[in-house]
């Protein structure tokens, strides 16, 4: 009963809220209601409406310290993204999206590392002609049983040196009244390398490389305003799986960056959501960890802050942290050869990064043109070294990457 | 050390699952919001994890998918 009451109250306080006609409360409710089909832990129910989203990204990255570079551009990379993205109902069961992707990359990238005469370890830098375009195309479809889906989709993406073509399928079980949902896939992808020459590598051969991946996860309503997630993954990834564009130094020479055509990685995850009425705000709190056979270990902690002000605003302040140790045949370079294999990427090398968001983002209900509408922008600040790994890191790699992201979204619901 | 944390995680996601009382349709209200979604923008949180799978060595946690690598 005195549940009851308080649900009473928070109703009139929310419809004091959203003062307007009621067909623009039938809208916020068709807002709502929709975006509850994400939540797996709600047993995710069909499309009712067709929905098109698009977005923009702006990635750009640091220039490389002068105090760092030995030699090619300090310019590093930038890359301008859109996303348009659809999805609806087909038939009374089946839902199908489509998803297109365009990126544009330009700027200098690190190709070796090279130690001054201190032994200080140098960047040099590939000169700024990279160029490249990559697009990317993803159909997927859910079909929907009274307490099950099944999620297919296949996709092929594209750019001036890689091409990947990748199948998904999975499915998603609701159990206990649709409180608890086992879901889990598989994937594979083939890609086919075509890297372009360049002056130490005049002809380089076509490679190829495969994943598998597989993935399972469990949502669990845990009361009124919390869920929770856990996931676990699996991928295998074989055959070229080095750096074409890279050059490792060993004792003055400079061969090709070299990896093991074979690497497993695990990962282990867990997603908790939840809600605080009195505030109208929502906490979501993410961890995961990662292990894998070139003996890299990593964890990520994500904290999001979702407030909503007067249901007219939602402001989401985030913090995310990485800390990862290296590869085990890494180097920042080799004084003598370190074996089979050898590289010196910073994506191999111990550090942390710390990244701060801040996204804002407003809904608007059947105006104009009789459609619900998302509005939002983010700003992303990521900054890595080895200072913030969680271990100690002895030589710090100076091609170490920060950068800044700025993103745009809108989506309409028909 | 890898299987122990596994099992560890799984019997409490078990315990998790039956230790909760069921929700009923009615009580999902705060459930439903937009912002307890696992994702709430999912175009964003994409491209996010095409960023970071990018410039760091991990993979896996969330729904991975997509392809292609765009990774200099």
């Amino acid at each position: 009963m005195r549940d009851l009451r308080r649900q009473n109250r928070a109703a009139r306080r929310r419809a004091r809220h959203r003062k307007g006609s009621l067909r623009q409360r039938k809208g916020v409710l068709a807002v709502l209601s929709a975006s509850a089909l994400l939540l797996p832990g709600l047993a995710r129910a069909q499309e009712e409406r067709w929905s098109v989203d698009y977005g923009y990204s702006l990635y750009s990255e640091d220039n490389i310290d002068s105090s760092k570079l030995l030699a090619g551009s300090a310019q590093r990379y930038e890359i301008d993204t859109h996303q348009l993205s659809m999805r609806g109902p087909l038939t009374g069961r089946l839902d199908f999206g489509l998803d297109i992707v365009q990126e544009a990359m330009t700027g200098a990238t690190p190709w070796f590392i090279e130690p001054d005469a201190q032994g200080k370890p140098m960047v040099v830098m590939t000169g700024a002609s990279i160029e490249d375009t990559r697009t990317d195309f993803l159909g997927h479809g859910t079909y929907y049983l009274d307490t099950a889906r099944l999620n297919f989709a296949s996709g092929y993406s594209t750019e001036d040196d890689y091409q990947a073509t990748n199948f998904s399928f999975g499915t998603e079980h609701d159990f206990n009244e649709k409180n608890t949902t086992l879901s889990w896939g598989a994937g594979l992808s083939l890609d086919t390398l075509d890297p372009t020459p360049t002056a130490t590598n005049a002809d380089p051969s076509q490679e190829d490389k495969r994943t598998i991946s597989l993935f399972t996860g469990l949502s669990q309503v845990i009361d009124r305003s919390s869920t929770f997630q856990a996931t676990f993954s699996y991928q295998n990834g074989s055959g070229f799986l080095s750096d074409p564009y890279k050059l490792v130094t060993i004792g003055g020479t400079h061969p090709a960056d070299s990896r093991p055509d074979s690497r497993n990685q695990f990962a282990i995850g867990g997603r908790y959501r939840r809600h605080f009425e009195r505030v109208m705000g929502t906490l979501h709190a993410d961890y995961r960890f990662f292990i894998d056979d070139w003996s890299i270990q990593s964890h990520t902690v994500e904290l999001a802050w979702y407030q909503s002000v007067f249901e007219l605003f939602t402001i989401v302040p985030s913090v995310r942290y990485y800390t990862q140790s290296q590869a085990d045949f890494y180097g920042p370079y080799f004084v003598t050869s370190p074996g089979e294999y050898a590289s010196s990427d910073y994506r191999l090398s111990p550090f942390g990064a710390l990244s701060e968001k801040l996204r804002i983002e407003t809904r608007v209900s059947d105006w104009p043109f009789h459609m619900a509408w998302k509005l939002g922008a983010s700003y992303e600040r990521y900054q890595s070294s080895g200072s913030l790994a969680i271990q100690n890191v002895d030589v710090e790699n100076p091609g170490l990457v920060s950068f800044n992201v700025f993103m745009l979204n809108l989506s309409a619901r028909f | 050390m890898r299987s122990d944390s596994l099992t560890v995680l799984l019997l409490g996601s078990v315990l998790l699952a039956t230790a909760c009382a069921a929700v009923k349709p009615w009580e999902r209200d705060q459930l439903a919001r937009p912002e307890m979604a696992w994702d709430p923008d999912p175009l964003e949180a994409a491209q996010r994890s095409h960023i970071h799978f990018s410039r760091e060595a991990s993979i896996g946690g969330g729904d991975a998918g997509g392809g292609g690598c765009g990774c200099n």
